[in-house]
């Protein structure tokens, strides 16, 4: 049940998303990433493809255009 | 890179609305706007159902109309000016029953004083092969108000015979050159009103395919064909279209409180007119309730009722606590009809009486204003005399028998 953090500010998409795919397959179930984003399309991105595998999300904005994508891996 | 414990956290609100489509938002303004501390939770992105729609022209004071997103996000803003505080989580369970409400996503619980539901709903889809790639602005459409004028001239297909698509496909029929209408029952049969299937049967533009459901939708980047199947004989029937609208019936999203809230047989909320739930404290607006019209107007409607009616449910708690429960000595509370004489009456002898006896409170509650705070107490919310004894009701005298010597006798039992 551990927690790691991604740190893909400044990054565009589809550079994000690919980041998470690879850090998720290093998780074990319950552990949780929080992905940092700040291209409005990751934050659709991200949150759907993980949605799509049946994880937890949950999304925050921690300042104006800037996201916490928080993710659990549930299986 | 750092790794840390995960720990569920706790936070405290007085509002929690879930949901956050039309509804959603405004109720999360009236509540914000009350300087009610509020959160809204949101399963993915705020704007809801609207934003699947390219052109809202019948939102009044727009004139020029505004695409559904464009509109949702001016939602937003007006609700982060009332500093509401949004999340995008899916929530995955709430205990509604108690005082202290709990919201909880998978990270956090929320507690809240008042929680409004506004989930809205889901157009049903076919399940047909290649549905999923052609949904919304692709070719697979839910509303003709919205679309229809995108076609036309052109040729589309309606899916459905109830009330919704009878209707649409006529009036699809003012913009199409051509609609057919695929019905999975036999021939004539529809589920219609009999208005719309009369006025359907004479309308030249509509085509019927009976006994067919979809068996898939195909096309390359937009959908140009709708593959049919006859169920009786199995025959695929391809249909070539520039559009297809699916009328095959909408689902609440309410699952989340089955059992716990009142719900219709297709599982829509049940509200009155204040959008109150069965239970106190919980309210429901915009497309998840059971309600005639399903749009923007009558969400927005909705939501500001809710975030009013929450308003004025967190300070009829709060003035409770006060007035009833944090009282420790003996206590006496008089609900009367100001439009009766005889409570008139016995409000000037029960006033007369306590002037003797000052250790003893007097609360006065006006149930022909409301009687919500009587039932708060465990009252009918009828006129009636209450004794009560740090803070728990000890007797209950009804009006028609009350006299001045059996109010005056059981004040000297309540002060002794």
């Amino acid at each position: 049940m551990a927690e790691y953090t991604l740190d893909a500010l400044g990054e565009a998409c589809p550079v994000p998303l690919i980041r998470t795919e690879k850090k998720m397959q290093e998780l074990k179930a319950g552990d949780i990433l929080i992905v940092q984003v700040d291209h409005s399309c990751a934050m659709k991105n991200v949150p759907e493809w993980a949605r799509k595998q049946g994880y937890n999300v949950e999304l925050e904005e921690v300042e104006e255009g800037r996201w916490d994508i928080i993710i659990e891996k549930t299986k | 890179m750092h790794e840390k414990m995960r720990e569920k956290k706790v936070e405290n609100y007085d509002v929690v609305v879930i949901g956050g489509g039309a509804a959603g938002m405004t109720a999360a303004i009236y509540a914000g706007r009350a300087r009610l501390k509020t959160i809204m939770i949101e399963k993915s992105l705020p704007g809801g159902l609207a934003t699947y729609t390219n052109e809202i022209e019948n939102y009044p004071g727009f004139p020029e109309g505004n695409t559904g997103l464009g509109l949702m996000q001016l939602f937003e803003r007006q609700a982060k000016k009332f500093n509401v505080k949004v999340k995008l989580a899916e929530v995955q369970g709430v205990e509604l029953e108690g005082e202290t409400k709990v919201v909880k996503t998978f990270r956090t619980d929320y507690h809240a004083k008042a929680v409004i539901i506004a989930t809205g709903g889901k157009p049903r889809l076919t399940g047909a092969k290649g549905e999923e790639k052609f949904l919304y602005d692709k070719g697979i459409s839910f509303c003709a108000t919205c679309d229809a004028a995108y076609y036309t001239g052109k040729e589309v297909m309606v899916i459905g015979s109830g009330d919704a698509a009878i209707e649409e496909a006529i009036f699809l029929t003012k913009f199409a050159s051509k609609v057919y209408i695929s019905v999975i029952h036999d021939v004539g049969i529809m589920d219609a009103n009999k208005v719309a299937q009369e006025q359907a049967r004479q309308n030249e533009k509509l085509h019927f395919i009976w006994n067919t459901v979809v068996e898939e939708f195909a096309g390359s980047e937009r959908l140009d064909t709708v593959i049919l199947k006859n169920v009786k004989t199995g025959e695929r029937i391809p249909v070539k279209v520039d559009g297809c609208f699916l009328f095959i019936g909408y689902l609440p999203n309410t699952d989340l409180f089955r059992g716990i809230i009142n719900m219709n047989e297709r599982g829509y909320i049940i509200t009155n007119e204040q959008m109150e739930t069965n239970i106190p404290g919980v309210f429901a607006a915009g497309d998840v309730r059971d309600k005639v019209l399903r749009q923007v107007a009558t969400a927005v409607g909705d939501g500001a009722i809710a975030g009013f009616m929450a308003e004025r449910y967190i300070a009829e708690s709060e003035y409770f606590a006060r007035e009833f429960r944090e009282v420790k000595g003996p206590q006496l509370v008089f609900c009367y009809d100001p439009t009766d004489a005889r409570c008139r009456e016995m409000m000037t002898v029960v006033e007369a009486i306590l002037q003797k006896h000052p250790e003893i409170k007097l609360s006065k509650i006006d149930v022909y204003k409301g009687k919500s705070m009587a039932l708060r107490l465990g009252l009918t919310g009828d006129p009636c005399l209450v004794l009560i004894h740090g803070g728990r009701v000890t007797e209950v005298l009804a009006l028609p028998g009350l006299t001045p010597e059996l109010i005056e006798a059981r004040i000297k039992q309540l002060a002794a």
